[in-house]
């Protein structure tokens, strides 16, 4: 009975049903830009900051009830308090909805053609397609090719050749998230999909919106239609936008722009980046992507399939602690001058991490500079006979700079033991190379290999609770010598998670009560939803962060029990599930440098030599 | 940095030039592993060791990708031999060749000889797309294929290729013939200052390879392995005299890490 109280509950806010479904009706153009609700925020720092407007406004007041309640939340009472805020979360979500257009009016008085009326806001679209085929002309003629844009008349590179998707299709429309990047002066640079001639209209209406928004003072931030959500994401030179039916929040969506900016910095550098356009407004950025296409379909296929990105923490392979302890220190006693970081990766997670002292002093690796070295290390996998030296950079480390990587798999047919070497020093590839040889002893004298060949992920079946069927646990730092890479533990996806479909479905479930713990206007501390073919229950402490999942049939007790068994679990086995206490070596001879943030002169800035292209 | 003794550098260092997707990793693959296979456009370098006899010969594949342009000189620094790959189906990459790519090659041996490759040669003669790479006994198959007619090419017109603005982009994607390929080698030994007499002639250093089929490609590699033999003996003589190398240990290791 109390089941199905829930279940009538949760139809209302379960992902798959838009909320706006029957307030407005679509608007259908060719973009699928639709339905122009802008939320056009000023130029401003963060996104709360930015929320000025009355909709906005209003939603505090309109929940405080919720809030007020959910501040006394308690493991305890979790039940009766997420239904009072389940049914304000719908009642505001439509609510947001109506407001959109009257909040465009009152944004946009300079433009007339900018209207809270369906049809006006169509033309609108319209409006600036005809702006964005002006710019195009303008754009297109200069400097050497843009296979986008000359579309009709040049025989598309070969490059393009693996994206030759029929744009007028509906398959193309029917993706999940279309993700584009273009310069300023409207460049296209990068589509997730697609070809040509929908990409060039289509950036060009973004492209158009983004400077007319950008022409009155204002940045653009987003759009909603009633299938898709359009996000936009202004980095120094590059626009990247997201158009998504996946019922994402606008800050997960752009948080995924973000990981799509920085693999681009990672390429290129930030300071590469504005120099080149500062140099050259219309460069096309293309001649330097060139070929990294299928690293940024990389990134975009593991961030819609793996949690990592979502909770910004790192996922390593459970390891006997006296096993990882000893990997660490074969790679603490394999070094060279000028090294800072040695990884060493199973199966795309990662075994350990071992870092130079001095840059490790006042910083430590982020995640998704570490997400950032799995991606590209999984779209080099055409060449693993051989070892790889190449320039990266680490954005969140320093995004101007560049590190040099060694990339090695150390059992070769197989390929699933990767060795990553990070030197300071372009020119130090044999002595990297030298260090590797050195691991390589060490590990076939401990027989190293073997043993990594035995670890696996773990089954949620372990914890030994019936109806736990699978979780994401997140820890927060504790302090001191705690101090290291944002981690989380996860077991392996189990029936009825085994198909894709499904995977992604529990993923969805997932970044839905994401979004719920992290929105920006009212954050939540615990939820305990129950959806149609599973209960979750999300919690967020200060000193954690945890996603369950259940089977439908659990009752609220039951649920919290099997949280606290859980986390008595973890506990346990905290030593094997995560990297703790990294060791660190010293390479430099002097200690007192960092280079994080300032150019140390041991980090590489040149530029590759791209300037001497333009 | 070479006072680190313990660096262990193969005798020899043959270096893979070109622009992206003309072909240089599927090339490498096909002598390495006798395979053709989807490839991934290169990041930086990759660096591989081949026994060859008694000797190590390393082989940079390079990143063709503009990108990587400014570390082409450092993974050309002391190259014995250098291969500029182009596809045949792109007059662009042959020019690419001449206007990107030789500078970097500034940094070579002396001494270093040339290759010029055109790649992708299954796409133009149907000697190269007809070749079947038997992996056990390539050498004889390249061998009766050593009577390889000039292939079929379409055009002859030596124009250089029109800027990509040209309404008609399919100048750049022009066959490019056997002779544009010997041309660009008397260029590449007028630039390094070479007397053609003296010099290795066009006709010996200019091939025409398909990695799909495998046409050519061991004769390319063991054609070059085999020029750059007086290289490694030289040098092999020169560490002799210094006592920071040791090259007992150095073929030990390397034995184990090449294949065949
Ligand atoms: N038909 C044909 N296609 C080839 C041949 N060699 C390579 N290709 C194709 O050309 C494309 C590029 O090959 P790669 O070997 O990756 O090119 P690359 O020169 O290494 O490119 P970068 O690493 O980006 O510099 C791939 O799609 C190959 O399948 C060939 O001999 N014949
Ligand atoms: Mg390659």
């Amino acid at each position: 009975m109390e089941r199905d109280n829930h279940q009538g509950e949760a139809q209302g806010v379960h992902i798959s049903e838009p909320p706006s479904e029957s307030s407005l009706p679509a608007d259908t153009l060719v973009t699928s830009l639709s339905l122009l609700g802008n939320h056009m925020f000023p130029d401003a720092g963060e996104k709360q900051e930015e929320i000025n407007s009355t909709a906005d406004k209003e939603e505090p007041a309109e929940l405080q009830q919720s809030d007020v309640a959910l501040k006394e939340h308690s493991v305890a009472e979790p039940h009766s308090n997420q239904l009072k805020r389940l049914e304000t979360e719908e009642a505001e979500t439509s609510v947001d909805l109506n407001n959109v257009s009257t909040q465009s009016t009152d944004r946009e008085k300079e433009d007339t053609a900018m209207d809270n009326d369906q049809s006006d806001s169509g033309e609108f679209v319209v409006t600036m397609l005809a702006k964005a085929k002006l710019e195009e002309q303008g754009i297109g003629v200069k400097g050497r090719s843009s296979p986008l844009l000359e579309a009709g008349t040049q025989e598309s590179p070969a490059f393009m050749s693996h994206r030759d998707e029929d744009v007028t299709a509906e398959s193309w429309r029917q993706h999940r998230k279309h993700v584009f990047v273009l310069s300023e002066a409207g460049k296209p640079i990068y589509s997730r999909y697609g070809s040509e001639e929908a990409l060039s209209s289509t950036m060009g209406v973004m492209m158009a919106l983004v400077s007319f928004v950008q022409s009155g003072d204002n940045i653009i931030r987003s759009v909603y239609s009633e299938e898709h959500t359009v996000v936009f994401l202004q980095k120094g030179p590059l626009v990247l936008v997201c158009v998504s039916s996946s019922r994402q929040s606008e800050e997960q969506l752009r948080g995924e722009l973000l990981y799509v900016y920085y693999q681009i910095v990672s390429m290129l550098t930030q300071a590469s980046i504005s120099r080149i356009f500062e140099h050259k407004k219309n460069y096309d950025l293309r001649r330097l992507l060139a070929g990294s296409e299928k690293i940024l379909d990389g990134l975009l296929n593991l961030v819609d399939s793996d949690p990592s990105f979502l909770l910004a923490a790192v996922h390593c392979l459970p390891l006997a602690c006296s096993l990882r302890d000893s990997l660490s220190q074969i790679l603490q006693k394999a070094i060279t001058p000028n090294l800072v970081f040695s990884i060493l990766i199973a199966k795309n997670q990662l075994l350990t991490i071992v870092q130079e002292k001095t840059v490790i002093e006042d910083t430590r690796l982020e995640p998704a500079d570490v997400h950032l070295l799995l991606n590209l290390i999984g779209a080099s996998s055409a060449f693993q006979a051989g070892e790889i030296w190449t320039p990266i950079c680490l954005p969140l480390f320093n995004p101007d700079c560049y590190f040099y990587a060694y990339i090695s798999y150390l059992d070769p047919p197989e390929c699933t033991v990767c060795l990553l070497l990070l030197s300071t020093d372009k020119e130090a590839f044999y002595a990297v190379a030298e260090c590797k040889r050195k691991i390589e002893e060490a590990m076939a004298a401990q027989n190293s290999l073997s043993l990594i060949a035995k670890a696996q992920s773990y089954s949620v079946s372990q914890v030994g609770v019936s109806d736990l069927r699978h979780f994401m646990y997140k820890p927060f730092d504790v302090p001191d010598n705690y101090r290291q890479l944002t981690q989380f533990t996860s077991p392996e996806m189990e029936a009825p998670y085994t198909s894709e479909e499904e995977k992604m479905r529990l993923l969805d479930l997932y970044r839905f009560m994401h979004s719920r713990i992290h929105s920006t206007s009212r954050p939540l501390k615990l939820i305990y939803h129950v959806a149609e073919r599973e209960t979750l229950l999300a919690w967020v402490t200060s000193k954690f962060e945890l996603y369950t999942c259940f089977s439908p049939l659990v009752t609220k007790a039951c649920a919290i029990t099997a949280i606290t068994k859980l986390l008595r679990w973890i506990k346990k086995e905290e030593d094997r599930l995560f990297i703790r206490y990294p060791p660190k070596y010293s390479t430099t001879p002097n200690p007192s440098k960092s280079s994080r943030g300032g150019k140390s002169d041991q980090q590489d800035t040149t530029d590759n030599g791209y300037l001497s292209l333009l | 940095m070479p006072e680190v003794s313990k660096m262990k550098k193969p005798d020899v260092k043959v270096v893979l030039l070109g622009d992206m997707n003309v072909g240089k990793t599927s090339l490498l693959h096909r002598y390495t592993e006798r395979k053709f296979r989807d490839t991934i456009s290169t990041v930086g370098g990759a660096f591989f060791l081949k026994q060859w006899g008694p000797y190590n010969i390393s082989i940079w594949d390079t990143a063709g990708r503009e990108q990587f342009h400014g570390l082409g000189s450092m993974y050309c620094r002391g190259a014995a031999a250098v291969i500029l790959t182009y596809d045949v189906t792109n007059w662009q990459s042959l020019a690419e060749l001449e206007e990107r790519f030789l500078s970097l090659t500034d940094t070579a041996n002396h001494d270093c000889i040339y290759a010029v490759v055109g790649n992708k040669a299954d796409l133009i003669d149907p000697k190269a797309q007809m070749f079947q790479d038997s992996g056990g006994e390539p050498e004889d198959r390249t061998e009766l294929e050593k009577d390889r007619t000039e292939p079929q090419v379409l055009s002859s017109c030596p124009t250089p290729p029109a800027s990509p603005a040209s309404p008609s982009g399919m100048i750049l994607h022009k066959p490019v013939t056997h002779e544009d390929a010997v041309a660009l080698y008397g260029r590449i030994l007028r630039y390094k200052g070479l007397e053609e007499k003296s010099s290795l002639p066009a006709e010996k250093m200019c091939f025409e390879t398909s990695a799909k089929t495998g046409y050519n490609v061991d004769t390319l590699f063991e054609t070059l392995f085999d020029l750059v033999l007086p290289s490694i003996l030289r040098k092999r003589n020169e560490n002799q005299a210094s006592p920071t190398v040791d090259l007992e240990e150095c073929r030990g290791k390397r034995a184990r890490t090449s294949c065949c």
